[in-house]
């Protein structure tokens, strides 16, 4: 396979992990447009960790997910009792802040007599982990969808879960959920810290197979791609946002012809298909039908 | 039937699988005044945004006199002389009383100050207020307000979905009082009510409502007024 | 006193700024007053717009009132598009998926743009083409008063059309209660419908100043006219008119002085601050209506 298909194939596997924390928050029945921050949170974390720290990669990646985790529950806490658009307004204007943030750091170290760190607008360069390990892209690729096999296994668990019921309830009628008895503060605390770890992980993970990063990459553009992902794809399932990142990314791929005109196609393309399929092609109830037809789960 | 202002066959409308009302079949005499008694739940109120084109039935038929109107559009509605003073009456809060009131002539062409006129006579209390936001009203000037606003299209058919629904008592022997004054200027009126005591003083004909379908049709009298009550506020014995 | 001096400037600016800032968002805010919905499509619009005013100098040498019309002709149509494919749809569903339709739209309104006129940077005709005035120590930009008098004019005309015609209280019935609009006979679909080209129309006003004041069109105007616009509404309080136009000055002398003291980029985080805290606090201003 060449290298192109490699590395589509690579970041369909990690722009997964933010369609997915997405995803978590739009099934607790929450709109953010501010997935990106923790995306960059965790790229710079984990980029700072390597490339700076001299730290392996595992532990690079754990820092990212806690960091991650945190930038999101200090969103997380001022915004709770905000619904619908009033939320996704504080998360835009939250992530945009981080954006600036990512804008305004500037702290680089000497590494074998370069400079290597952060530099504001210029970005982060030589995040070169992938280089000095000698790691190939195959081996990068397989790390990645491992790392995502093993979150969406998570997923499918919590699915069955009661949490996974819970999680659902509260996202159709969170007075209801109050009502029950579900502590609707703590929950929705927990869901903002694992989508924060969640979209970490693919920061962390996209730094190191780019090598570079700057606060360009962490824009609005990428949190409404992470929304729609997962609202395109449906919110039945985990396997939902997945599709979604493959209907964008795979679309580019299979599209060189339209490559000039990909913009236009598939933005109509999503604005017909969320005509036909408001909830999303895998939607609760064709993951329901697929279920019931092939005696999944 | 003949003279009836409203005839309703069939008509089943649900939301999603759940079918609230199962086949309602009904006639509303043109110059009287009908009531729909029934208990909560019954699917009363749906039957009257059904007719009003708020809800779309799946099935069944509405006719008003010898038009069909079933699954039309609520502007459509009251263009063809149907105005329905809804449940917890939906004034438009931001809008002054007079504002309210042009709000329910919108479909009539002609010059409405007449109208505005005798909304006013018959609703002192709104002249009053005329320049007032209808937010800051009580509820008994909503309620009024209401009313004097679905009398601004002139409709054939006057629909009421709970008129006394929270009011004082003195208040909502002021709102009967107006019902029994419209249908003496002609209007006819199709009242759901739960407050069946008074509903049966003004009615000439009543039907009740339970679970989707008509359970019982007749003029006050025909059964004790108790036992109309009884199923009013309970549903019959099974 | 050059602080003094400093800030009276800057409120000038400020002010001009805001001005075109209060008249994007007063076509957001009359966008979500009436549908509840955020159209993310709406600065593409407008921004199609612009390029096509941009085109049309180029090729015919037209003058401004031309342009004008272009520009607002062009957001009208782009928006009917954006209406008809991503919120008729979605009437009765989920807020959420017309918005994401919305944003769908957005990237391909953008692209359009962008493949018809491929630079990074175009030249506009100027609103103003002289030197600005000198009142004392001051530098008042004519443009920038003429901007500001525009603003006055369409939002003196908004207010009548609103509570002095016919259209003006279907458009306020159905921000206070659709079902009841229908109800009292209005027709609601109809009504969003006029109430988006309207929104469109001064959307693609508010690019042409934009564009003439700043003697350019960049690729960057969707998405920014866009976040000025949803910034604007929400400062003055989700859905409120009166609050778009106060929202817009507000904004616009923030950044203002925020630029002057600070830079541009704390003058943006100021921006999204001020928003997150306002949104975290939940002042009374800010609850007109439900947003989901």
């Amino acid at each position: 396979m060449d290298e192109y298909a490699l590395g589509v194939l690579t970041n369909i596997g990690l722009f997964s992990f933010v369609a997915l924390s997405a995803y978590l928050l739009l099934v607790a029945g929450e709109l953010s447009f501010g997935q990106q921050a923790f995306f960059g949170v965790g790229a710079y974390a984990a980029g700072i960790a390597t490339a700076m720290l001299g730290c392996s990669l595992a532990l690079a990646m754990l820092i990212a997910a806690l960091l991650g985790s945190l930038a999101a529950v200090l969103v997380g806490l001022p915004t709770l009792r905000l619904r619908g658009l009033y939320f996704a307004m504080a998360t835009l204007a939250a992530a945009e802040m981080f954006r600036i943030l990512f804008e305004l750091l500037h702290w680089q170290v000497q590494v074998e007599g370069e400079p290597v760190g952060p530099d504001g607008t210029q970005g982060f360069r030589g995040i070169r982990w992938i280089f000095e390990r000698g790691v190939q892209p195959e081996e990068f690729l397989a790390m990645v969808w491992v790392l995502l096999a093993a979150v969406l296994v998570l997923f499918f668990m919590v699915e069955r879960s009661k949490l996974g019921a819970t999680l659902r309830a509260l996202g159709e009628d969170p007075a209801l959920a109050g009502a029950l008895g579900i502590d609707v503060v703590r929950f929705k605390l927990g869901v903002a810290a694992a989508s924060g770890a969640l979209a970490a992980l693919g920061g962390a993970l996209f730094a190191h197979h780019n090598t570079y990063i700057e606060p360009r990459n962490f824009d609005i553009m990428l949190g409404v791609h992470s929304l729609a992902y997962a609202l395109i794809g449906g919110l039945g399932t985990a396997l939902g946002p997945l599709l979604g990142v493959v209907f964008d990314l795979g679309f580019l791929e299979a599209s060189r012809l339209l490559q000039e005109y990909r913009m236009i196609v598939f933005g109509g393309l999503v604005a017909l298909l969320l005509a036909w399929r408001p909830r999303g092609i895998l939607d609760e109830r064709v993951v329901h039908w697929l279920k019931a037809r092939f005696f999944l789960h | 039937m003949q003279g009836a202002m409203l005839t309703v066959r069939e008509l089943v409308t649900a939301y999603g699988k759940i079918e609230a009302l199962k086949g309602v079949s009904l006639d509303v005499a043109a110059g009287s005044i009908t009531c729909l008694l029934g208990p909560n739940g019954a699917g009363k109120t749906t039957l009257m945004m059904t007719i009003a084109g708020v809800l779309k039935p799946r099935r069944g038929s509405i006719r008003l006199m010898d038009r069909e109107i079933a699954g039309e559009q609520p502007d459509s509605i009251v263009r063809h002389g149907i105005a329905l003073v809804p449940e917890n009456r939906l004034v438009f809060p931001s809008m002054s009383v007079l504002e309210n009131l042009q709000a329910g002539a919108y479909q009539r062409k002609d010059p409405i100050e007449k109208d505005l006129h005798n909304v006013f006579a018959r609703f002192p209390r709104l002249k009053e207020r005329a320049s007032q936001q209808a937010g800051t009203l009580s509820g008994g000037e909503q309620q009024m307000l209401a009313v004097g606003r679905a009398l601004m299209s002139r409709p054939r058919l006057l629909l009421m979905d709970e008129p006394s629904l929270g009011l004082a008592p003195l208040v909502v022997e002021e709102i009967f009082r107006t019902i029994a004054e419209l249908h003496r200027d002609g209007t006819t009126i199709f009242l759901v009510e739960q407050n069946a005591h008074m509903a049966l003083k003004v009615a000439q004909h009543f039907f009740l409502m339970e679970q989707g379908r008509v359970s019982f049709s007749g003029n006050p009298g025909s059964l004790a007024e108790d036992e109309v009550i009884r199923r009013a506020y309970l549903g019959s014995a099974r | 006193m050059a602080l003094l001096a400093d800030l009276a400037q800057n409120t000038l600016d400020g002010l001009a700024l805001g001005a075109s800032y209060a008249l994007l968002a007063l076509g957001f805010t009359l966008i979500f007053g009436v549908l509840r919905r955020a159209n993310l499509a709406y600065g593409p619009a407008i921004m199609l717009g612009a390029y096509a005013a941009a085109w049309t100098s180029m090729n015919f040498g037209a003058g401004l009132l031309i342009l004008a019309v272009v520009c607002i002709a062009v957001a009208m149509l782009a928006g009917a598009y954006v209406e008809r494919l991503c919120f008729a749809p979605h009437r009765g569903g989920a807020a959420a998926t017309a918005m994401v339709a919305s944003f769908a739209l957005w990237m391909q309104l953008e692209e359009l743009a962008t493949l018809a006129l491929p630079r990074h940077l175009y030249a506009f005709p100027a609103l103003y083409e002289g030197a600005p005035l000198q009142l004392g120590p001051l530098l008042v930009r004519v443009d920038g008063v003429l901007i500001l008098v525009i603003t006055a004019i369409i939002c003196f005309l908004l207010w009548r059309v609103l509570y002095a015609t016919r259209f003006g209280i279907a458009v306020r019935a159905v921000i206070d209660d659709p079902r009841a609009a229908g109800l009292a006979g209005i027709n609601v679909r109809t009504t969003f419908m006029l109430v988006f080209a309207l929104a469109s129309a001064i959307g693609g006003l508010a690019g042409f100043l934009i564009a003439a004041a700043d003697e350019q069109v960049t690729p960057m105007l969707g998405m920014w006219s866009t976040l000025k616009g949803m910034l604007a509404m929400m400062l003055g309080g989700l859905g409120s008119l009166p609050g778009a136009l106060l929202g817009g000055l507000a904004l616009g002398l923030l950044e203002a002085h925020a630029h002057w003291f600070l830079g541009p980029q704390l003058r943006d985080f100021l921006a999204y601050l001020l928003l997150f805290v306002l949104l975290a606090l939940r002042p009374p201003w800010m609850n007109t209506r439900s947003a989901s």
